[in-house]
């Protein structure tokens, strides 16, 4: 589903800064990865790259088999649109909107009619389990339901790959072992492929797969075939 | 006080009387009914530069009431281009330009009497005629001037206002009793200097056929020549007066 | 000075394109004010120096306002005592008929006396047509040139230069070449000397003088010679100094110096509302800094001070950038005026150099620097008051209070309120229209924010319905910012409001106009005396005129003479005609007096009838006793009838030509109206009189159609400074739409991070763009158009108690508002597209990183 093929970043300002290093990597459909790593060790500029936001510096990244380099902004914006869901850590709901309309706005970008749209956000805020908050605007929002907003406009067209940074970095555990519980079950019931970058590392151990990066390499790819539920759940 | 200064003064006050009547003496010697003349300018600048031009003069009355036309007739531009001066015993004098090109008369107007007369060295003032009574004279001594014994008259307007001239020095010849030489000073500086020569006698009246006069700050001389000079000739009172002057030009 | 250097230097490199706008908001306004003053006081000083440089060692004038007087008086005058020299001068204004050359001062002199006043310097070796003028004076084709005029014309002495005169196009021959300086410098050189009798001639202005210039005697003092002067001469007479003459003149351009103040006013406004947004903006971004600086101990003094410092620093240049730029506008807008001058009120003048005051400019300085203050002072109290420990939380901190809205709200009603009382006042136009007027913008500006969330809400609707997304998107983008966007609104509102007014006040010129020429000029030729029909330099006699009348196909003739006579110190044009004729012909709207027996008895020379912008600028009331000087004495008349009428932005007055010939002593006319016999047109009898006239007359023949033409283009000219100011309108809405999505599009790069981040395209973010910027232009031309429409109010008040007593009807200007909507929504577009290009270019990592 995911495919880097010694994929390098480079920022170039006054000190030039490798954000990642020759970084080979391939993920499948279904899987749900994290990706640890300290500060700087490139875990967010590796997400941007997959998520179309930042173009690599050099290498190759596949999405379903397409390559997201050499392809214009609109192409890429096409890519992220019909495939990639983004959650962030601060959420980025549009303050003005209502719930309703935040979960709706990806599906209007895509010109969906208005039916078709009040169905499906309606859909997604039930599965969120936010269906009686349609009206709310989102700082009448605790932070766990606002994440549930924003995970329910990033899931409105079911996109095949959820990008999460940092999702519950913003929570209190409490709140963010629900997020991390709600985002599981998406991934098994809507087999999505799923990477989170996280500090967390109860969040990331709660991944069949790991990625640890340090200074734009990758260090260690830990592969868990049996999490328990309950480590989940803690 | 010198003595020198006592003796000047003394002197000019025994004399003061006689001056008046000596200037007189060459006014009423000069006296006729009316004159007529053909004059000849020639104006030489400080470059030597020449300039010429022709009229006809006529004049009417005399010693300080008199009238008199004087009608361009050279160089061609300014032919007929005529001027009537009415002199008065009491005041200064009024003038008009006529232009036949314009038809019509323009009045020259009295605070412009210090300007050049068209380009000459005389003033309007100059060519005016002036009665005794309006200066105070004296004496100031006997000189001989190009071989003539002269009597050295001071003349001073009796008001400043009138004249530009704040004095002038006369030079009259002692046996013919005419002007030989002027000279116009404004404050104490040399304005004009004026010879008049080639006396003839016309009519028993001494004249001077040629007169030169010397504008000293531009180095400038005119001299104006006279023909065909006649005095007492038959003119009419009705010819000096404007109409007179759109009429006949 | 440290804090400046140390937090705002590193601020304003980073907003560099913010940092210009702002800096354009104020030099806009002080260009204009700077332009437009010194433009006026070019003008001015270059008529004033014409003057001078003609006037030469004349301490005194005499004049008869610009109808003349006959050539008597000057006897009179020299027999003053007081006087030491008198002499008559005239003044005309002809075409030269050279390329690129325009008209040529001529001043008709008296050379035999002339000189004792000015100097006439020739070239060297020409002295002597000077000091021997009898060839100058005998040929009456002579004329002195200066040398300016000489070389550009490849003229020298004893060359031929053409000149229409009476008697149509004659050659003059040089007879002299002035050196520069002094005199021949006047008018900008086309400056000729001519024997002041052949000017009269070929002027056709019979036995009259323009002027008498007198030098007094040495003891004498101006005041006392003046005095003397008037006692001898009577009031018909005017004795003022040369320096005076500028007076007159001032009257004129009063309209230009007022309308420019007005709009100075206006686009500082406008500025004030753009550096505000700034400053607000600038606050609300280094909110974090602040509350960095707070806690490490500035005082709530010190960060006022900072931000306040910044504003006047900000100001200083903007002034700067304004005087320069204003004084480059002057420059252009000088010769334009002038030009306007020299061609509706025949002023000589010219304006040679832009003469800049260095008050005037100090003052544009300190007004710019004072309203940069002004501006910047609530964000800088606001950022004063950043609590340091909230400062780093993200919140709603750009919303107003409702206390503070409750206080716009409150203060709005109290300017409204105040606008209508002294409205109601019945004061004079001082307080009751200009204060009004000050008070109804202030108000407009208070109650713009809550306007402009109420309309946004309305507009929400349609935006949506029109772009889901993008609509709604743009719209709460506006409302969540009233700061930004009600400054906005507020400048783009104000230019709005600006063209409607002025816009509103040319349109109900033109249709008064237009209601007048054909209810007044309806002969169906004029004859004139040159193109224009203000130019009054070449006159006729008025026998020509009974000459017309016996031609075949002529069924009427009505002798005009117009000339400017000064009443209670203004210039006001005295229109002279046979009244019993007139009163036949045409059918005025008739203010007050009773029309059918008004012009009989003006037309028996026993009153007179003024127009009605003469009667309002000068109160005057039906049987109100008029006194015009002439140049035999006082004319007394009653006023027995007001009607409509525009001959003149200073008024004008209509008297029988009986009483112009009685009392000025002046049998001349500068026009004819014809009327002609039914079943010859128009093109016939010009045709007839041009045969009849044409050889041995300069004339001009106009018909009906092509005077109406002319006073429509004397009325665009008018109005072309106003087109000017819609330009401006525009720029103003395309400064402040920029600066305003510029700084919305940094304050919401996440917001815009995030839109495309789920999935929105390029197009789609920009189209947002463009909603918002649409959502301003449209906020702003709602309300613009609602405030013009009060404005216009203003302005017609002020046009018609002020500045021209023009009674112009109130008419809402529907045809500019309608050009206007799609014009403003454009610049609001055209003003997006770089903001929105940079938004869609702008990092979305960047964008998206917590910040």
């Amino acid at each position: 589903m995911i495919e880097l093929r010694a994929v390098s970043k480079r920022f170039d300002g006054k000190r030039s800064v490798t954000a990642l290093d020759g970084v080979d990597l391939s993920i499948a459909k279904g899987e749900m990865v994290s990706i640890v790593g300290p500060s700087g060790s490139g875990k967010s500029t590796l997400l941007n790259l997959i998520g179309g936001l930042d173009h690599p510096s050099s290498g190759d990244l596949l999405i379903d088999g397409a390559s997201l380099v050499h392809v214009s902004d609109d192409e890429l914006t096409r890519v992220r649109r019909d495939k990639i869901g983004f959650i962030f850590q601060f959420f980025n709901l549009l303050p003005t909107l209502s719930c309703l309309e935040n979960v709706s706005l990806p599906l209007h970008l895509r010109g969906w009619n208005r039916k078709q749209i009040n169905e499906r956000a309606r859909e997604l805020l039930d599965l969120v389990q936010l269906g009686k908050r349609l009206e709310h605007l989102p700082e009448e929002l605790s932070g766990g339901e606002r994440q549930r907003v924003a995970i329910a406009r990033a899931l409105s067209v079911y996109p095949p790959i959820l990008l999460a940074d940092e999702p519950t970095g913003n929570l209190d555990s409490q709140t963010g072992a629900e997020i991390l519980r709600l985002i599981r079950d998406l991934q098994t019931r809507l087999n999505a492929t799923i990477l989170i970058v996280t500090h967390d590392m109860g969040v990331a151990e709660s991944c069949r797969r790991t990625i640890r990066l340090r200074d734009g390499r990758i260090v260690e790819d830990i592969r868990r075939e049996d999490i328990r539920r309950e480590d989940i759940r803690r | 006080m010198s003595k020198i200064t006592l003796a000047l003064l003394l002197s000019s006050l025994g004399w003061a009387q006689d001056a008046r009547q000596i200037v007189g003496e060459v006014q009423s010697r000069a006296k006729a009914s009316s004159q007529r003349y053909e004059g000849w300018l020639k104006v030489v600048d400080g470059r030597d530069r020449v300039t010429e031009k022709r009229w006809v003069y006529e004049r009417i009355g005399s010693a300080g009431d008199s009238k008199v036309v004087l009608r361009f007739t050279a160089p061609a531009e300014v032919k007929g281009v005529a001027l009537l001066i009415v002199n008065h015993p009491d005041r200064a004098s009024d003038q008009w330009m006529w232009t036949p090109a314009l038809q019509r008369d323009r009045r020259i107007a009295f605070q412009d009497r210090s300007t050049r007369f068209f380009g000459t060295d005389f003033s309007f003032e100059d060519l005016e005629e002036r009665d005794v009574s309006q200066y105070d004279y004296r004496v100031l001594g006997e000189e001989n001037v190009d071989g003539a014994a002269c009597w050295k008259i001071e003349s001073a307007p009796k008001k400043t206002k009138s004249s530009q001239y704040s004095r002038s020095l006369l030079w009259v010849d002692k046996a013919r009793y005419v002007f030989v030489r002027i000279e116009a000073y404004r404050d104490s500086k040399l304005v004009r200097r004026i010879r008049y020569s080639d006396y003839e006698q016309v009519q028993k009246i001494w004249t001077p056929m040629s007169m030169e006069v010397e504008d000293t700050a531009r180095k400038s001389r005119t001299i104006l020549r006279t023909e065909k000079l006649e005095y007492n000739v038959p003119v009419k009172e009705e010819a000096f007066t404007l109409q007179a002057l759109r009429r006949d030009s | 000075m440290m804090l400046l250097k140390l937090l705002t230097w590193p601020y304003v490199r980073k907003h560099k394109l913010r940092t210009c706008l702002t800096i354009a908001g104020i030099a806009l306004g002080v260009v204009i004010f700077v332009g437009m003053r010194t433009a006026n006081d070019s003008v001015l000083y270059g008529f004033q120096q014409t003057v001078d440089r003609i006037a030469g060692k004349a301490q005194l004038q005499v004049t008869s306002s610009e109808a003349g007087f006959p050539e008597e008086i000057l006897e009179k005058v020299q027999s003053a005592v007081e006087v030491d020299v008198a002499v008559p001068v005239i003044e005309a204004t002809a075409a030269t008929g050279l390329a690129g050359q325009g008209n040529l001062l001529i001043l008709g002199v008296d050379m035999t006396g002339d000189r004792s006043l000015r100097e006439y310097d020739l070239e060297e070796g020409e002295q002597s047509v000077i000091d021997d003028p009898l060839v100058f004076l005998a040929q009456p084709d002579s004329i002195m040139v200066s040398r300016d005029f000489a070389v550009r014309n490849g003229l020298t002495t004893g060359g031929k230069l053409a000149l229409d005169t009476m008697d149509g196009p004659k050659q003059f021959t040089v007879r002299g070449v002035m050196k520069p300086g002094g005199l021949a410098s006047a008018f900008g050189g086309n400056l000729a000397i001519m024997d002041i009798y052949a000017t009269q001639k070929v002027f056709g202005r019979g036995r009259m003088f323009d002027r008498i210039d007198i030098s007094l005697k040495l003891e004498v003092s101006v005041e006392r010679g003046k005095a003397a002067l008037e006692k001898i001469l009577g009031p018909g007479l005017q004795v003022d100094p040369p320096s005076s003459r500028g007076k007159q003149f001032e009257s004129i351009s009063r309209l230009f110096s007022i309308g420019a103040s007005l709009n100075s006013l206006f686009a500082l406004m406008i500025g004030l509302f753009i550096i505000y947004n700034t400053f607000s903006i600038a606050v609300a971004q280094r909110r974090s800094e602040i509350g960095i600086l707070r806690s490490l101990g500035a005082s709530r003094g010190q960060i006022r001070g900072l931000f306040v410092l910044e504003s006047a620093v900000l100001g200083l240049i903007g002034s700067l950038v304004g005087v320069v730029f204003g004084l480059l506008l002057a420059r252009g807008m000088a010769g334009y005026l002038s030009n306007f001058l020299g061609e509706v009120y025949g002023v000589a003048q010219k304006t040679e150099s832009v003469a800049a005051d260095p008050r005037l400019l100090l003052f544009a300085v300190l007004t710019g620097i004072l309203t940069s203050i002004v501006a910047a002072w609530i964000p800088a109290r606001d950022a004063s008051q950043v609590d340091p420990v909230k400062a780093l939380h993200k919140g709603g901190y750009e919303m107003f209070s409702e206390r503070e809205n409750r206080l716009r709200r409150m203060l709005a009603l109290a300017f409204g309120a105040a606008a209508l009382a002294l409205l109601f006042s019945g004061g004079t136009a001082g307080p009751r229209l200009y204060g009004g007027y000050l008070c109804v913008l202030a108000a407009a500006v208070l109650l713009t924010p809550s306007l402009v969330r109420r309309v946004v809400a309305l507009l929400r609707p349609a935006m949506k319905w029109l772009l889901p997304v993008e609509g709604s998107l743009a719209a709460d983008s506006l409302v969540q910012s009233p700061r930004r966007t009600s400054a906005t609104v507020a400048a783009v509102m104000l230019a709005v409001a600006l063209v409607v007014g002025l816009g509103g006040v040319a349109n109900a010129s033109y249709s008064s106009i237009h209601d007048w020429m054909t209810a007044a000029l309806n002969p169906d030729l004029f004859v004139g005396s040159s193109e224009s029909l203000t130019d009054r330099s070449f006159r006729f006699p008025a026998s020509m005129g009974e000459e017309i009348r016996r031609m075949e196909g002529v069924e009427d003739v009505q002798i005009v003479r117009t000339t400017r006579v000064l009443y209670d110190g203004a210039p006001v044009m005295l229109v002279a005609t046979s009244l019993e004729s007139l009163a036949r012909r045409i059918h005025p709207k008739v203010v007050a007096g009773d029309p059918s027996t008004m012009y009989r008895l003006a037309g028996e020379g026993k009153g007179v009838i003024v127009a009605d912008n003469l009667a309002l600028l000068h109160r005057l009331k039906l049987g109100d006793m008029l006194e015009l000087p002439t140049p035999t004495g006082m004319l007394r008349l009653p006023v027995i009838g007001i009607t409509i009428d525009y001959s003149d932005q200073q008024g004008a007055f209509l008297l029988d030509r009986t009483l112009v010939v009685r009392y000025w002593k002046d049998d001349t006319a500068n026009l004819f109206r014809v009327y002609l016999q039914k079943g010859v047109t128009p093109a016939e009898g010009k045709r007839r009189i041009l045969e009849r006239f044409g050889g041995q007359r300069r004339l001009f023949v106009m018909t009906n159609e092509q005077v109406r033409t002319y006073i429509m283009k004397v009325t665009d000219q008018w109005f072309g400074l106003t087109y000017m100011q819609i330009f401006v309108a525009v720029l103003v809405a395309v400064l402040g739409i920029v600066n305003s999505l510029t700084v919305s599009i940094t304050d919401r790069r996440r917001e815009l991070g995030v839109l495309q981040a789920v999935g929105a395209l390029r197009r789609q973010v920009r189209q947002a763009i463009w909603m918002e910027a649409a959502g301003i232009g449209l906020v702003s031309i709602i309300l613009g158009l609602a405030l013009g429409g009060v404005i216009l109010f203003y302005y017609l008040g002020i046009i018609r108690e002020d500045l021209a007593g023009l009674r112009l009807e109130y008419q809402y200007p529907f045809n500019i508002a309608l050009l206007l909507i799609p014009t403003m929504l454009g610049a609001a577009l055209v003003s997006s597209i770089a903001p929105a290009e940079s938004a869609v270019r702008a990092s979305l990592v960047e964008a998206l990183e917590y910040e």
